[in-house]
């Protein structure tokens, strides 16, 4: 950046600095347009739930509501199922999220203390196998195969212990890099400290992949709560999450396109104040490699 | 309080590093370990500390037989040549930690920390962390971690050699007179002959091949080096080596292998040269002993061409050639001299060292 | 080859209430040809003088001028100045010949041109065995000359070196301490050696440049440095073991000036030069110096006393700490002194040897 501060003194002539206020001018109409891209389903998302039913079907479509109607966003409580749905999610991303980051800072370890012991070189195949296939392929599968168990399907263990199946591989693999990150010679301070080796994973070597896995958290609590596919086969009547809740808002043969904007945006909400709390955090674990003493 | 003995400990990977290597260090003595970069020092330290479990041999504490006890059941403190401090944890935290381990009252841990932190002039930096203070006031925090740990064996991985002269020089000052470390067995790695000879109570040198090739006081070793690579080691600049033969000329006399430096032979060397293997000998002989100057009373006069003279700091360094022999000596640096100069040194015959040409040993000290 | 010019150079981080003033008002003339080095302790402005002399940084005011010629506001390809760093920064899939080579194949020579130049700059540098190998297999020291190579086959004008030596280990270094010298004879190139080591920086260079808080303390050879420093700091940093220095007070005796160090026996009388000095400061109380080398070790009544602390037997000489009243010291003595802990040992010194400095300024008196 000094280099630059150097370069725009030299140049004492005024071309090179018009071009580049061109090139600055163009940059920032594409950023304009790509920005707009980008946020323009959401702001549709935002004005639909705020329409009449009616509005939402007009073969012309309306970019700001003739009529306000906030009420939709009580409407889609009006079965109070709806609300347990959203409770349900809550319980199953949370509770798969903590088991993920559990087991997998456990394997992250193994796998970045002990490559050979815990066979290492299998694990870059068995992540990428989880990538390799099509979800769909191991829906009919998995759905017999929960059947059997005392739970059913029908519950929110099924879902917790089957999001483990893409959350785990990627929570094991990120806490692993983030382990190889944090020096090894820390751990052995404090055994030489008196810590036993889990006292000294708790005390030492945790606060500093702290930031690392509230960033693994977040990846696996967002995959968790926004599951539909095998939500929608193996849940619906003791346990729904709100991804299954949303195709329900008809009337008729008719969609009711302004409750399901609605309840999608209620549902938006839990993940982007998780994202705000936690952003802080989020910042320094992408930076962890820096701890070095 | 207790003895740390060391007893025939073997480590290896692909190929040996440390090979049956013993040495007992007594309750309050300073036993310093130097060696060359690489050569298995960090390792030793590890098996004593239980960091890395010995192919066979054991560690001995105070009579106890440590084999399979873990590292946190040793009552060995040890600080890391990359220092391992916290990065999460201000001072006062990283010096509190084995003191939490042991779950000692807050006001005694307060009281020693402090205490420590005191003795170490770190007390104004409690509140920071390791990320926010100087590499010498880190090596202190490390320092004061193993302090207050109040061990049975100290074990001190290179402590001070990444610093600057200054603080070098300061915190070797600082290890003599250290009460805490002066009382238990401590153990002390070093490349710095310097370093080893001014700490050391006793040095044990590390040769290639994983085994101590001395041990001794540092005045045994510097003075009574038993195999050329001690001496070696030892010293800087390098002393001189000097391959030659004993040859008759009216009385025996040494002949150097390369050119035709002729030295007498004294009477403090007759007896050790019969003890020879051969007709062959090593000569040692320290720069310091080869100085610029007639003096008669300490030695020999040669006259010497200068190759390369360079005034290094603290001393002048001169390679010159000696009736074809190539030697170093040494100057005062404000010395001038030019390469090409001829000059008289002054080689004093009694500090040569007589090594076998064959076994490499001082004839001077028996086994 | 070029004659490097730095003149009240001032390098500003920030502004407003945040600026660090990291150089300030920097003169320094180096000679076609010379081996200057920059020395002061980490954070003295050294590392960003460098910086703005090879063109990594912009000057803040100030000027550099490379043979007469201003360079300050040119950019580091323009200035034909080569640098090697602490860390080595070799390329570890290149063969050392190809690191060596690399800078001018970016310049566009042809690969024969390449090769006989690599070959000789291995050959100047004793690295021709080594030329096939990669750096992982090197050592550290066969690493570093490589690293040399590779800024020296450009056949810059300015050579800059960074705290080359800092990884090596105390043989290494000595080794490379020769080395370095060598090729600076053979070359004859201008090069500013940077680093915090008086040794490496007073054994190596001509001239050194001793910087401090961001300013230029001294610059001057060896002798000069050592037994004229302009101040306690460059008294204190230069010399190893570190100078002593005492709080004295000022007793006027017959006629010449005593200086008493309280709560001891210490009587210091400094030289002709420096009494005259004193006198005529008018000082009360001042800052005096001697170098643990100047003090000796006597067999008969010395001009002081002192009971000695710490023995320490480093071969070749010793060292020893010790105490007289409150006041503590260093002297260096030959190996063969036995003195144990508590023993008193007489010493005495040369009047010329002791430095006197202002109790305000901390500069040198006279």
């Amino acid at each position: 950046m000094t280099m630059g501060e150097t370069s725009s003194r030299h140049a004492s002539t005024a071309r090179p600095k018009d071009a580049w206020r061109y090139v600055r001018i163009l940059f920032i109409a594409f950023l304009v347009l790509w920005l707009a891209f980008t946020l323009f389903p959401l702001y549709f998302m935002t004005i639909t739930a705020f329409k009449t039913a009616a509005e939402t079907n007009l073969t012309t479509p309306t970019f700001w509501p003739q009529d306000w109607q906030p009420a939709n966003f009580l409407g889609v409580f009006a079965e109070r199922t709806n609300f347990n749905a959203l409770i349900d999610s809550f319980i199953i991303a949370t509770c798969n999220t903590a088991l993920a980051l559990f087991l997998g800072s456990l394997a992250g370890y193994a796998f970045a203390r002990f490559p050979r012991q815990a066979g290492g070189e299998n694990l870059a195949f068995w992540i990428l196998s989880n990538r390799m296939f099509p979800p769909v392929a191991i829906l009919v599968p998995m759905f017999f195969l929960f059947d059997i168990t005392p739970w059913g399907t029908d519950s929110h263990i099924s879902l917790i212990l089957l999001y483990l199946v893409f959350n785990l591989p990627l929570a094991t693999w990120l806490m692993m890099v983030f382990f190889r990150d944090a020096p090894v010679e820390l751990e052995e301070a404090a055994y030489l400290d008196g810590w036993t080796p889990l006292r000294a994973f708790v005390k030492v070597t945790l606060p500093l992949v702290l930031p690392g896995m509230i960033s693994v958290a977040m990846l696996c609590w967002i995959f968790a709560w926004n599951e539909y596919l095998f939500a929608n086969l193996f849940v619906g009547t003791a346990v729904r999450t709100y991804t299954i809740v949303i195709p329900t808002f008809t009337h008729g043969s008719q969609t009711l396109w302004n409750l399901q904007m609605a309840f999608s945006l209620i549902a938006m909400i839990p993940p982007v104040v998780l994202f705000i709390l936690l952003r802080r955090y989020m910042v320094r674990g992408l930076s962890l490699g820096v701890v070095k003493g | 309080m207790a003895r740390l003995e060391v007893e025939r400990i073997c480590k290896g990977w692909e190929f040996p590093v440390i090979d049956e290597l013993s040495f007992t260090v007594e309750e309050g003595e300073f036993f310093v370990i130097v060696g060359a970069s690489g050569i298995g020092k960090t390792t030793l330290l590890r098996l004593i500390s239980g960091l890395e479990t010995p192919d066979a041999g054991r560690v001995v504490v105070g009579g106890r037989d440590l084999t399979g006890i873990p590292p946190y059941r040793r009552s060995i403190a040890m600080t890391f040549e990359s220092y391992a401090l916290y990065p999460h944890l201000t001072v006062y935290e990283n010096m509190a930690s084995p003191l939490r381990a042991r779950r000692l009252p807050v006001r005694e841990r307060d009281r020693r920390i402090l205490a420590t932190a005191k003795l170490l002039r770190i007390d104004h930096l409690l509140e920071r962390r390791p990320g926010e203070i100087s590499g010498g006031q880190k090596q202190r925090t490390a320092l004061g971690r193993t302090l207050v740990a109040d061990p049975e064996v100290f074990l001190l991985d290179e402590p001070i050699s990444h610093l600057d002269a200054k603080i070098r020089h300061e915190l070797r000052t600082q290890f003599h007179t250290l009460e805490d470390l002066r009382k238990v067995a401590t153990v002390y790695v070093t490349h710095d002959y310097a370093e080893a000879l001014s700490l050391g109570d006793r040095i044990g040198v590390m040769g290639a091949g994983g085994k101590l090739v001395q041990i001794g006081a540092p005045r045994d070793l510097f003075e009574r080096p038993q195999t050329l690579a001690v001496a070696e080691h030892l010293g800087q600049p390098t002393i001189n080596v000097i391959p030659a033969r004993i040859i008759d000329d009216d009385g025996p006399c040494l002949q150097s292998e390369e050119g035709t430096l002729r030295l007498p032979v004294t009477d403090f060397a007759r007896p050790l040269l019969e003890k020879l293997q051969g007709r062959q000998v090593i000569l040692g002989l320290r720069p310091q002993y080869l100085r610029p100057g007639h003096d008669d009373t300490r030695g020999l006069t040669l006259r010497a061409d200068i190759d390369i003279y360079e005034p290094l700091g603290t001393l002048g360094i001169m390679l010159v050639r000696c009736e074809g022999v190539r030697m170093t000596a040494v100057t005062d640096p404000e010395m001038t001299y030019h390469s090409g100069e001829t000059v008289t040194l002054t080689l004093d015959l009694d500090q040569l060292f007589y090594f076998d040409a064959v076994t490499e040993k001082n004839l001077a000290v028996g086994d | 080859m070029a004659r490097v010019e730095l003149k009240s150079l001032n390098k500003i981080y920030g502004s407003g209430s945040h600026s660090v003033h990291a150089v300030q008002d920097l003169d320094l003339d180096i000679a076609d040809g010379e081996f200057v080095a920059l020395l002061g302790p980490s954070g003295c402005g050294k590392t960003s003088t460098l910086r703005m002399i090879v063109g990594l940084e912009s000057v803040s005011s100030g000027e550099i001028l490379f043979d007469g010629v201003s360079v300050t506001h040119r950019e580091p390809q323009g200035r034909n100045v080569a640098m090697a760093f602490e860390t080595y920064a070799l390329y570890p899939n290149f063969t050392v010949e190809e690191n060596l080579a690399f800078p001018l194949e970016v310049r566009g020579l042809d690969a024969a041109t390449r090769r006989r130049k690599s070959r000789e700059i291995a050959e100047i540098l004793q690295i021709t065995d080594i030329l096939g190998a990669t750096p992982p297999e090197l050592s550290g020291g066969q690493q570093q000359r490589v690293s040399l190579g590779r800024a020296l086959i450009r056949d810059p004008s300015v050579f800059i070196l960074d705290e080359v030596m800092s990884h090596l280990d105390a043989h290494l270094k000595f080794q490379m301490m020769f080395d370095l010298k060598r090729l600076h004879r053979e070359l004859g190139r201008t090069i500013v050696y940077v680093t915090h080591d008086q040794v490496e920086a007073l054994a190596l260079a001509d001239r050194v440049a001793v910087m401090s808080d961001a300013r230029m303390q001294q610059v001057g050879d060896r002798n000069t440095l050592y037994n004229r420093p302009t101040n306690v700091f460059v008294a204190d940093f230069i010399g190893e073991p570190p100078t002593n220095f005492f709080k004295a007070e000022v007793r006027i005796g017959k006629d010449r000036p005593v200086l008493v160090v309280p709560d001891s026996d210490i009587r210091l009388t400094p030289g002709p030069a420096m009494a005259q000095a004193v006198m005529e400061s008018g000082r009360s109380a001042v800052i005096a110096g001697i170098r643990p080398q100047s003090l000796h070790l006597s067999q008969s009544q010395g001009a002081l006393q002192a009971r000695v602390a710490i023995n320490e037997y480093l071969g070749e000489r010793s060292m020893l700490t010790v105490t007289n009243g409150s006041a503590r010291f260093q002297c260096l003595a030959p190996p063969e002194v036995r003195a144990g802990v508590g023993e008193t040992v007489q010493l005495d010194y040369s009047p010329d040897s002791i430095m006197v400095f202002d109790p305000e300024s901390e500069a040198l008196m006279g």
